[in-house]
Formats: C-alpha cells, structure tokens, sequence
C-alpha cells in the first residue's frame, strides 16, 4: 500500500513534559482520517508536525518519504481561527497562493503578472461557487463575513493549491450546530469530488465518524503520561446510509469503540447529538 | 440625576458642556487682557486682539529680515509679500526638518518589521535597541552639538535618537502579535520569507504603525521645537524662542496656535489616510 504520511516512533516535549512518545502513524493517499481525543492529548500537535510548522524531538515525519523542514504548498491548512488574512478581500485570499507561488515580491510588477491574475482570479470565482458562495461576496473582507463563510473561503484558499494533504484543526469547532453540519457536508463533498487526502482534528467523535473513512483516537491514562494511539478504527463507506452517517447500530458502537478509547472520556469530549 | 455614570446628557447639555472650557478659557484671556490695558494701553503681557492681529499681519505679510527689505514692498503682490513673511520661512524650515525626521521613520518601521519576523535578526538588535531607548535624547542634546556641529545635522540626530527607538519597538511588537497561523498559512500558499514579512505581516499591522507614528508626532515635534529653540537661525521655535526676548506675545500666541493647527492638520491628514488605505481595518 502506497503511503503519504509515515509517523516513525515521534516523540514532543512541552517545557520537560513528554506530550507524545513513540508515536506510529501512516497514512495512505486518498483516505479521510479525523483525529479525536480529549483535552490536551496532543491532537493538535500532531497535525502541526504533519504541517511542519513543529518539529519532534525525536522520531520522524515522512511525507512522501521525504522529511520536510517546514510548511510548503503541498500541505493545505485550516486553522479554527485567523484562517484568512484580514486585509485582503475574499478574491484576493483565494488568489494569494497561486499568485506568490508563480511571482515573487519583485516578479508583481511585471506584465505577465496580471495576465496571469485574471486567471486564477476565474479559479477562485469558480471555487466560490462551488463552495456556496455568492460572487457578491468575492469583493467583501473577512471581517464582513459570518464564521462559516469565512472557513468556506479558507478551505478554497487551501483547494486552489490542490495540496496533496488539507489539514484542517478544529476547523468548525466555532461554528454553530447548523452551519457546522452543513460545514461537514460539504467537506465529504470537496473530498469525494478532489479526492485530496484529508486530515481532520476534532473532539467531536460523531463529526469524527461522519467525516473520516478512518478514525483515530489519542489517549492517555492519566494527565501525566505521553498519549498514543489508543483506537484505529476505519469507517466502512458501505456501512453508511443515505444521511452519511454509518447505519444506527454500527453508530452506536463506533461512538462508544471512541469514547472507550480517549479514556478520559468523561473529560472533555463532546458526545455531540447527531440527527438519526 | 446627573451625575450617574449612566447619564444621558441632551445634545443642547452636551454641546454646552463641551464648548465651556474654550469659552471660559477666551474669555478669562481677554477680560484679563482688558483689565490690562485700562492700566496700561502699551501692555505686551497680555496682548488684545488688535495688537495679535497686529502681530499675525506682520508675521504674514512682512519680510523675514528687517535688512532684506525691499524697495518696492508696497508694489509686491500679496502671495509674493507671503513668501518672504517671516511666518512662511520659519514654517517651510520647521517643514523640512519634520519631514526628513519623518522619511527616517521608515528605515524604522522596516527595521522593526525584520527584528520581529527574523529572530537573528531580532537577537542582533533588540537588546541593544532597548537600551538606547532608555536613554533620554536631550541628555545627549551637547554631545549631537559636539559631535555634530549646531547645523541641521544635529537636530535631525535629536529627533532619530528620541523617536526611532519607540517606533522600532512598537513594529517589533506589533509584527510578532501577528497570529502563528497567518505566518503558516503563508508558508503553505507558497510564499517565501520576504513576501511573508511584506505581504502578510506589515500589510496587516501597518494600520497600526500609522496609529503608533500618529501617537509619536508630538515627541516628533517636541524634539524638534528643543533643537529649534537652542541652535537655529529659523524655524517656528527660534522664532517663539527669539521672540521671548522681545516680549512679542502678540506674535507668539498666534504662532503657538499656528503649529497647533499644523499639527493637527497634519494628525488629520495621518487619520483620513489610513482609514481609506486600510478599508479592511476596525480599532480594536
């Protein structure tokens, strides 16, 4: 089986404190993997090492066999907050990346330049659309916009570099109940349609067993001690109705399989209610 | 009733209340001024509004100095008479100056733009950087003299020394509160350092580098009235400085309000800028 990410025995050490150790993990292109786990076990660390915005102090991150430095346009990134830049319009927050990774600074100035931005200003009305937005919208700044249109333009903002891994954290965590569902709609979509692999960090375990073909859960046996990997559980498609969600009993014990496995489950974890 | 912190003032109260201090402020001048003269109709103390008017057209309309003046004046136009008044020299010297000292703020905006988005860069600079700030510029005022010469070399030093500093810090500040996130989602939209630094971090706070410069105009202009007033041969505050010996209070008060009026034309002109480059920008 190809594999795009490779986890090798990762290690991460807060201040003297060992969140992760001997942490394993692959990943191989095309899945959809939602990262689920109380409070502080170390979720979001380990989307930042994938990103390579962290590094580990030991171990390695392999993305196409390869370790990575730092972050590069082939990992795609949604944060839960400041996920667009303030000052630009929504156009031009989907237009940035292309746009600097053909020009530079200097390289704005020349003809070529708005030749080429009227191009990916065409994509990026095209990726709005797709994403539910009004071409009204294109001309507004972020601020303008409630929370979940602003994650619908950030999640163009990554699509348009078509990364070979979108790393999303806590995208929708913000987000109210309504709009986060049809949040989670249309990210199953943009994935089935792009077939870009995914991976996705939440506490919510039903929005992690509706979204993921595969679910992973990081737990520790008490506050003190490195979490791991306490449940690998992958999501049969074929096991999912028409609402997407997996059939009522298979829910039922997937739901329970992940609230088993964060341990702390009586911590912080969000048992959200779901609709079936 | 009134004094509830929860007061809702009519628009006539309001507008009275904010109007009392400048009207009492007038009047308490020119009844004072009044009771003066009746004293003494000469009184220079105290001028009334003849004798600042008095003042204002001589500092408008009368050349600078009284050995240039020329054979025709009465001839010359108005505009003409203005450019050679005393008022329009002293207010292009003052001019030049605040305007070299504000060009330099820019090297400082960059410089405090790098030491917050490249560390070694920051290490290099910061600790040395917060030191200087703590000096007190006009402690240093006889050694710009000494090493400088009392030209204008010196009171542009006196201004670099006393504002640079707060403006390098502030930028320093404001580009590392800039969230982690942006400076990621840059990496991951292709972006390179440079257009990081330029694209996305000071595009962001520059709304707030104009504030924090508004904010500096006056220490700007402070440092440049102490420059003025001790070694110059014009400028608005050699003027005020020269006039004190004179006891030209008639000239004085208006030109105190004069560079008032600039400054905050100035501060104005600062506000509306930012506010129609900065579209995207709510105050915090």
């Amino acid at each position: 089986m190809a594999e795009l990410i490779r986890l090798e025995s990762l290690r991460v050490v807060y201040s003297q404190k060992v969140v992760l150790d001997g942490l394993d993990l692959t990943v191989a292109p095309g899945e959809f993997v939602t990262v689920c786990g109380q409070t502080g076990c170390g979720k979001s660390t380990m989307l930042r090492l994938i990103l390579g915005s962290e590094q580990p102090a030991a171990g390695k991150v392999l993305i196409d066999g390869v370790q990575l430095p730092r972050p590069d346009r082939n990992r795609g990134y949604v944060p839960q907050k400041y996920s667009l830049f303030p000052d630009k319009t929504v156009l031009e927050n989907i237009t940035f990346g292309p746009e600097t990774e053909e020009f530079g600074l200097l390289g704005r100035l020349t003809p070529k330049f708005f030749k080429r931005r009227e191009e990916f200003r065409a994509e990026a009305r095209r990726l709005l659309q797709q994403m539910g937005l009004q071409q009204a919208d294109a001309e507004k700044y972020p601020d303008q916009l409630s929370g979940g249109m602003q994650q619908r333009v950030a999640i163009a903002q990554a699509l348009i570099m078509r990364p070979k891994i979108l790393l999303m954290d806590e995208a929708f965590s913000a987000l109210d109940p309504g709009t986060r569902s049809e949040m989670q709609k249309l990210v199953r979509n943009l994935w089935r349609e792009t077939g870009t692999t995914v991976l996705f960090v939440t506490h919510n375990i039903a929005e992690a067993i509706y979204l993921g073909t595969r679910v992973v859960v990081l737990g520790k046996e008490s506050p003190e001690t490195p979490a791991r990997v306490t449940l690998d559980l992958a999501v049969p498609e074929d096991c999912r109705t028409e609402t997407g969600y997996p059939r009522r009993e298979d829910l039922e014990r997937m739901m329970k399989q992940v609230e088993d496995a964060a341990l702390g489950g009586k911590l912080e974890l969000e048992m959200a209610e779901f609709a079936g | 009733m009134l004094f509830r912190v929860d007061a809702k003032p009519g628009r006539a109260l309001a507008w009275t209340l904010s109007w009392f201090l400048f009207i009492a402020g007038i009047s308490g001048y020119f009844w004072t001024s009044h009771t003066r003269h009746l004293e003494n109709p000469e009184d220079k103390v105290v001028p009334n509004l003849a004798q600042m008017a008095q003042g204002w057209t001589d500092a408008v309309l009368k050349p600078a100095e009284d050995d240039e003046v020329q054979a025709d004046a009465a001839t010359q136009s108005v505009m003409l008479k203005i450019r050679n008044s005393m008022l329009w020299k002293d207010t292009v010297a003052s001019a030049k100056r605040f305007l070299i000292a504000m060009l330099l703020l820019i090297p400082a905006v960059l410089l405090g733009l790098h030491m917050g988005m490249f560390p070694v860069i920051g290490e290099f600079f910061l600790r040395f950087i917060l030191f200087f700030d703590k000096i007190i510029a006009l402690s240093v005022l006889p050694i710009l003299f000494i090493a400088f010469g009392i030209d204008e070399l010196s009171k542009i030093m006196l201004i670099v020394i006393g504002v640079t500093p707060t403006i390098i810090l502030d930028t320093f500040n404001l580009s590392k509160s800039v969230p982690q996130e942006q400076i990621v989602k840059g990496f991951t939209l292709g972006a390179k350092d440079f257009t990081i630094a330029y694209r996305i971090v000071l595009k962001q706070i520059m709304p707030r580098v104009l504030n924090s410069v508004r904010l500096n105009l006056k220490a700007v202009m402070l440092f440049l009235f102490a420059g003025e007033m001790i070694a110059s041969q014009d400028g608005l505050a050699f003027r005020i400085a020269l006039l004190r010996r004179h006891m030209g209070m008639n000239t004085i008060i208006p030109y105190v309000l004069w560079v008032a009026l600039l400054l905050f034309l100035v501060d104005f002109t600062m506000r509306v800028a930012n506010k129609k480059l900065h579209p995207w920008f709510r105050e915090a």
